[in-house]
């Protein structure tokens, strides 16, 4: 347990309650990331073609999900990823701005990780989740693909519903949850003084290195304990555990319990950025609970646009960016919601379809992240501006400056032609 | 240059005699002086003249500098480069006396480490990077009188496992690799490391060894098959990546190592059930054709497995086969996977330790559950992911030095040159106590090193750090830059090319090594080319834009004639077969004849190189190459193979002063000082220019001093464009290879050069080339930078090098016989 998860450091359980005295604005942020690619079609309003309002637009069916949320909704096309050479999927370049493929390792973080660095702490920074094949999530329940903390240090996303119960709420848990909670706390515990008596008589260069792997267990341990002293508070939010998480008829109840469990971890403040890798970064992924029978890579050779099965899996994601947006405004925060301090960012991990250069990549955001971001609007851009850009324009949202994400000045003249926040996109 | 060397020479003859008299120095030991009024002194007498209250030069001033604190720890740190590497003062002004030099030096480590101790200390001096700091020709020449060496040896410490050691260590676990076979000595075999994949990353692979067939193609497998990323992090991609001081392990890593654990233990007991539905085990893949019906491409269930068991069957597996949890199983368990994840048995006390775990999970969540849960906390033990040199038990000798024993000494001759645990012999000799001398380490090194069936993975990974070859499939290209190279730029072909290619570069210095015969010189000047197909283009020679266009010509002018005769044939069947109908013509299959190119014509007998396991379907990497010539006067050696060229370019274009630095500093024995942050470090963007022409901008007076000991060096290699095909011109003119090695330390191989074959030549006749190779060989292996009390090491290794006739066997002998290798001291 714990993949997925990079460990803050050691807070106070107030930090947890995203509290309205804080002097810090508790923003938070979501990437939703599908597969197969995002195609313009399914998402610009029939005829407009120009940055426009939204207002007096219909939504197109696949989106219409999202229709009475229109006024917290931004569709952005015209950005593009050609450095990231998606074609099947750009992997870690989707959300690193950087060439990605399959197999290929992470080149430098990636855009989510960034972000949870540099948001208010929580007691856990960034939570990956990813929905796959129940084969897939069953015998892979962690799988890096998508996010990273660096070169070559991928971020694993969760998959078992069960594994990330336990790591988030095991404090709170019954019957079996429990029973391994306690067993792997035990563990944890034992493995932390074990790692401890072995530091002890090191070389003083030494018990520094060696100490941050000590300190790495009680980081570990430090959540789970603080994670139990706020569980009245956890109570509140927790999904109730049923038989999706342990009998699961299709994969979709175990993607429906993985999001609420995400949902929770944002509502209770446990973490502010999370990343739902819908697909898992791959180009295969099912969705047989929807009553698509077909699975996997075919999904992606068809054309999206009026497609029955497409207009099911985006109609499904629309749900759930809008249950995620129910849920956020359901809890109050400063004078307005969570929801008002948040941005949620859908897109696809393979720009706008399976077999791609990445000339286009569109992008729905919705809130505006404290009233930094347009919202109920269209934004036609000219192409010529990067993914990173975007990733650039969310970084100062969230208060770093950013001339360019993960792109130095030599890539940046071939593949940007502006500099920093793209404008257009900005209150 | 000569004359400048000369010069030099004298005014180091005249400084070693100038030493303070009665005055000594041993390197290491603190400078009893008060450094403050030594510095100032110092300063006074040797900076600022130059560096003044007025009109200072560099704009930098030092008269009012004052002792080493934390707001000017960043001039003091550039003063400590500055005057250690001998840039100041400037060569025609008074020389302070090497001793002089040295004691300024140290004095600043010590303080800037002092000062800086709690925000994030000072390391400079460590960083392999700047182990040329010191001086060169005090560790391979006469010592000028007062400088006293105390016998070496290196700190005691503890010392993380690379991503690769800890993938390969993980590996063992689970996969069972083939044993080495004499006749196909190249192929990947058990001790190899885990070679990166198809994508160049590296991973731990799940039942491969047993997956008979698959559903779909090359990504669908990928998808398919169960795999896990390396957990470890490594942060370094140039250089020596691995001193133990560079890493720890963190708590997302430490969380990820438990979940890795739970696989691999359940793996270990199950194999591929733990994947795989029980149908999919059959050797008869038809016989399921009922259960692998419609699209299950990228899933699981799409894989078969054959039945023979292939997995390393361990006690793990007997104590989750056997009835309930009888503690002979479960201590067997422990401590089999104990020693399998540290390399030496737990002591009692570890044992119990490690049971009490297991018994109290299993008490909790049952056997299965349990038993996997408990015997995962080993995988986080400190020595399954740190190898500790802490010489707890020794006793120190009059220089406070203690020498490793027994399993740390086994494990560090181990580790010298393999990834996975020790043989039985060397096991053997740690337990009966034949592990505490130093011919007790000679005879298991020579024993090894003889032995090619014992694979040596760590030698060809100090090879890799030295040469850096293998970032090639790393640099990400522009497409279009990429195309112009004459070279495929679709899809990933590029750099899997890239990857063939570090895996043919290895197996070549594998070859060369196996002759162990002037191995560095062998390295510099082979002919040899390891090569799969792809490198007849890569081995190539990029037209001229006149030479493609007669290509083209001359393509159509052969096309032209084909259809004349074609036609002419028509005409005479059809007047020989009045009537009739003509027969179709055969459709032609469509030849793709790459203009921009002539291809190398790469020949000779087959072999092969080491590389992944199948992890891309039929895309994965293929071992097959064959052992060919370079094409005469266009290649020299691995600094002129595409896959070193490319590791050093960049996305547009060749990379002439990464290439220049790294003769420079690897070869040369030369240190770069660090870019001053004032420096904007950017060529113009001139499409219509060449790379030479932009490069004019580090000929400003500031960017010179330390441009020309890299620029004249890297660009004769621009007789290779940036995907490393040989050249004759550049934007349709001939291209500029000229260069020039300057004062680099060996007088007699200064001057101007005509490419950078002509270069090459120099190089590798120099006798201080040489030595700087065995310094790389020493921090790598050491795992330090250099002091001057290893000069007699570095000496002896040299000395044993040149006569075994350049052996890396007798080099490498020497230094993990040495006091270098051998003791260690405790702060």
């Amino acid at each position: 347990m714990g993949a997925g998860a990079a460990f803050g450091l050691p807070l106070f359980p107030e930090r947890l309650l995203a509290s309205s005295t804080s002097n810090t604005t508790p923003k938070r942020i979501v990437f939703f990331m599908q597969n197969q690619g995002f195609d313009p079609d399914t998402c610009i309003p029939e005829g407009m073609k120009r940055s426009s309002s939204l207002a007096t637009a219909k939504l197109p069916e696949p989106i219409s999900a999202l229709e009475p949320y229109k006024e917290r909704l931004h569709i952005i096309n015209g950005l593009h990823g050609l450095h990231t050479s998606p074609s099947h999927s750009a992997f870690f370049g989707a959300l690193g701005g950087y060439r990605g493929s399959d197999g290929v390792p992470p080149s430098a973080s990636t855009i989510d990780y960034e972000l949870s660095k540099v948001l208010p702490p929580t007691l856990l920074p960034h939570l990956c989740i990813g929905m796959d094949s129940i084969e897939n999530m069953t015998t892979k329940p962690t799988i890096a693909t998508l996010s990273a903390s660096g070169a070559g240090q991928p971020i694993f996303m969760h998959s078992n519903p069960n594994h990330l119960y336990q790591m988030l709420f095991g404090g709170i848990s019954t019957g079996d949850i429990r029973r391994q909670h306690e067993a792997r706390s035990n563990v944890l515990n034992q493995i932390e003084e074990l790692a401890a008596s072995k530091g002890r008589f090191l070389p003083t260069a030494d018990q520094q290195r060696y100490g941050q792997f000590v300190e790495g267990f009680k980081e570990v341990n430090g959540l789970r304990d603080r994670l139990g002293t706020v569980a009245d508070h956890l109570r509140k939010f927790a999904p109730p555990v049923d038989a999706r998480y342990t009998n699961p008829e299709f994969e979709t109840d175990w993607h429906d319990v993985l999001l609420e469990l995400g949902i929770s971890s944002l509502t209770s403040g446990i973490t502010n950025t999370l990343t739902i890798g819908s697909g898992r970064g791959e180009i295969f992924g099912a969705w047989k609970g929807l009553g698509i029978e077909q699975q996997g890579h075919n999904l992606g050779h068809m054309e999206q646009p009026g497609n029955p099965i497409w207009i099911k899996i985006r109609q499904y994601n629309c749900r759930m960016l809008v249950r995620i947006m129910e849920a956020l405004e359901s809890v109050p925060e400063g004078s307005g919601t969570m929801m008002d301090h948040t941005l949620i960012v859908y897109t696809s991990n393979n720009a706008d379809k399976q077999h791609t250069s990445g000339a286009n990549w569109p992008v729905m955001l919705l809130g505006n992240f404290d009233g930094t971001f347009k919202t109920g609007c269209f934004t036609q851009l000219d192409g010529k501006r990067p993914l990173n850009s975007l990733y650039a324009t969310i970084l100062q949202a969230a208060g770093v400056s950013c001339d360019y994400f993960n792109m130095d000045e030599k890539l940046a003249r071939k593949f940007d032609t502006g500099v920093g926040p793209i404008k257009e996109l900005l209150v | 240059m000569i004359k400048v060397g000369v010069i030099l020479g004298i005014a180091l003859l005249c400084s070693f005699l100038s030493v303070a008299r009665g005055e000594s120095y041993t390197p290491g030991q603190k400078v009893l002086k008060d450094f403050d009024s030594f510095a100032q002194s110092f300063l006074a007498n040797h900076c600022v003249d130059c560096h003044g209250e007025s009109e200072p030069e560099g704009n930098l001033s030092l008269h009012d500098l004052g002792p080493v604190d934390e707001v000017n720890a960043a001039i003091w740190r550039s003063v400590w480069a500055q005057v250690t590497l001998k840039e100041m003062p400037p060569k025609e002004m008074d020389q302070p006396n090497v001793i002089e030099r040295l004691q300024f030096s140290d004095g600043i480590v010590g303080e800037l480490t002092h000062v800086m101790s709690d925000k994030g200390g000072f390391h400079d001096h460590l960083d392999p990077n700047k182990g040329n700091y010191v001086d060169h020709d005090l560790l391979f020449g006469s010592l000028p009188d007062g400088i006293k060496l105390i016998p070496t040896s290196s700190p005691a410490r503890i010392w993380r496992l690379t991503p690769q050691e800890h993938i390969t260590r993980l590996n063992e676990l689970i996969n069972t690799e083939p044993e080495y076979d004499p006749e196909k000595p190249g192929l990947r075999t058990h001790g190899d490391v885990v070679p990166t994949n198809h994508g160049g990353e590296l991973k731990l692979y799940f039942g491969t060894d047993r997956i008979i067939k698959w559903q779909g193609g090359t990504v669908a497998y990928a998808t398919a098959v169960k795999s896990l990323p390396a957990v470890l992090s490594s942060a370094r991609a140039h250089g020596l990546e691995n001193y133990p001081d560079f890493y720890t392990v963190n708590s997302a890593e430490a969380t990820q190592i438990l979940d890795v654990a739970d696989d691999i233990i359940r793996y270990m007991a199950y194999g591929p059930l733990s994947i795989a539905q029980p149908y999919q085990i059959t050797d008869d893949p038809n016989s399921i054709a009922d259960k692998m019906k419609g699209d299950i491409r990228g899933l699981p269930t799409s894989l078969v497995y054959s039945t023979k068991i292939v997995r390393p069957l361990t006690p793990v597996y007997d104590l989750m086969q056997a009835e309930g949890v009888g503690d002979h199983l479960l201590r067997a368990a422990v401590d089999d996977l104990f020693e399998a994840l540290t390399f030496r048995p737990p002591t009692n006390q570890e044992s119990d330790d490690y049971l009490v775990i297991v018994k109290q999970s299993i008490e909790k969540l049952g056997k299965e559950e349990g038993a996997t849960l408990g015997l995962s906390a080993i995988f986080l033990d400190r020595d399954a992911l740190f190898r500790p040199e802490l010489v707890e038990t020794g006793q120190p000798d009059s220089f406070g030095r203690i020498m490793l024993q027994d399993w740390e000494l086994g494990l560090a001759i181990n580790h010298a040159l393999r990834y996975i645990k020790p043989d039985e012999e060397l096991r053997a000799a740690i337990i009966e106590g034949r592990m505490r001398t130093r011919d007790d380490v000679k005879r298991e090194v020579v024993r090894m090193l003889a032995d090619d069936s014992i694979r040596k993975p760590r030698i060809l990974r100090f090879f890799r750090d030295y040469f850096d070859y293998d970032l090639g499939g790393y640099i990400c290209k522009d497409s279009k830059a990429l195309s112009e190279t004459g070279v495929s730029n679709r899809g990933q072909s590029h750099y899997n090319a890239m990857f063939d290619a570090t895996a043919s570069t290895d197996r070549l210095i594998e070859l060369i090594l196996r002759d162990d015969k002037d191995v560095l010189r062998q390295l510099l000047t082979t002919d040899k080319v390891v090569a799969t197909k792809d490198d007849n283009v890569y081995f190539g020679k990029r037209r001229s834009k006149a030479e493609t266009a007669a290509s083209v010509a001359a393509a159509k002018k052969a096309a032209e004639e084909m259809a004349l005769i074609e036609a002419a044939e028509l005409e005479a069947w059809l007047k020989a077969n009045p009537g009739k109908e003509p027969p179709k013509p055969q459709k032609k299959k469509q030849e793709t004849v790459n203009h921009n190119i002539t291809e190398a014509d790469l020949s000779g007998p087959d072999i092969y190189a080491r590389v992944s396991r199948r992890s891309f379907g039929n895309g994965s990497m293929k071992p097959e190459r064959i052992l060919a010539t370079v094409p005469e006067s266009q290649r020299l050696g691995i600094l002129t193979h595409p896959s070193w060229l490319v590791s050093h370019s960049d996305a547009m274009d060749n990379h002439a002063i990464l290439r220049g630095r790294w003769i420079r500093e690897r070869l040369l024995g030369g240190g770069i000082p660090d870019v001053p942050i004032t420096v904007d470090a950017m060529l113009p963007d001139e499409p219509q220019n060449t790379l030479r022409e932009r490069m004019r901008v580090t000929k400003e007076t500031y960017c010179w001093t330390c441009h020309q000991k890299m620029d004249p060096l890297g660009l004769p290699f621009e007789m290779f464009n940036h995907a490393g095909l040989y050249r004759e011109t550049e934007l349709d003119k001939p291209v500029d290879t000229t260069g020039e090695i300057i004062d680099s330390g060996d007088p007699a191989i200064d001057g101007a050069v005509a490419n950078a074959i002509e270069m090459i030549e120099k190089l590798a006749e120099s006798k201080r080339v040489e030595q700087v190779f065995i310094r790389h060989a020493f921090r790598f292996w050491m795992g330090r930078n250099e002091t001057l009390n290893d000069a007699p090491v570095l000496q002896n290794a040299y000395q044993a090098y040149k006569e075994s006739g350049g052996s890396m066997n007798a080099l490498l002998t020497s230094l993990l016989t040495s006091d270098a290798f051998l003791y260690r001291t405790k702060p």
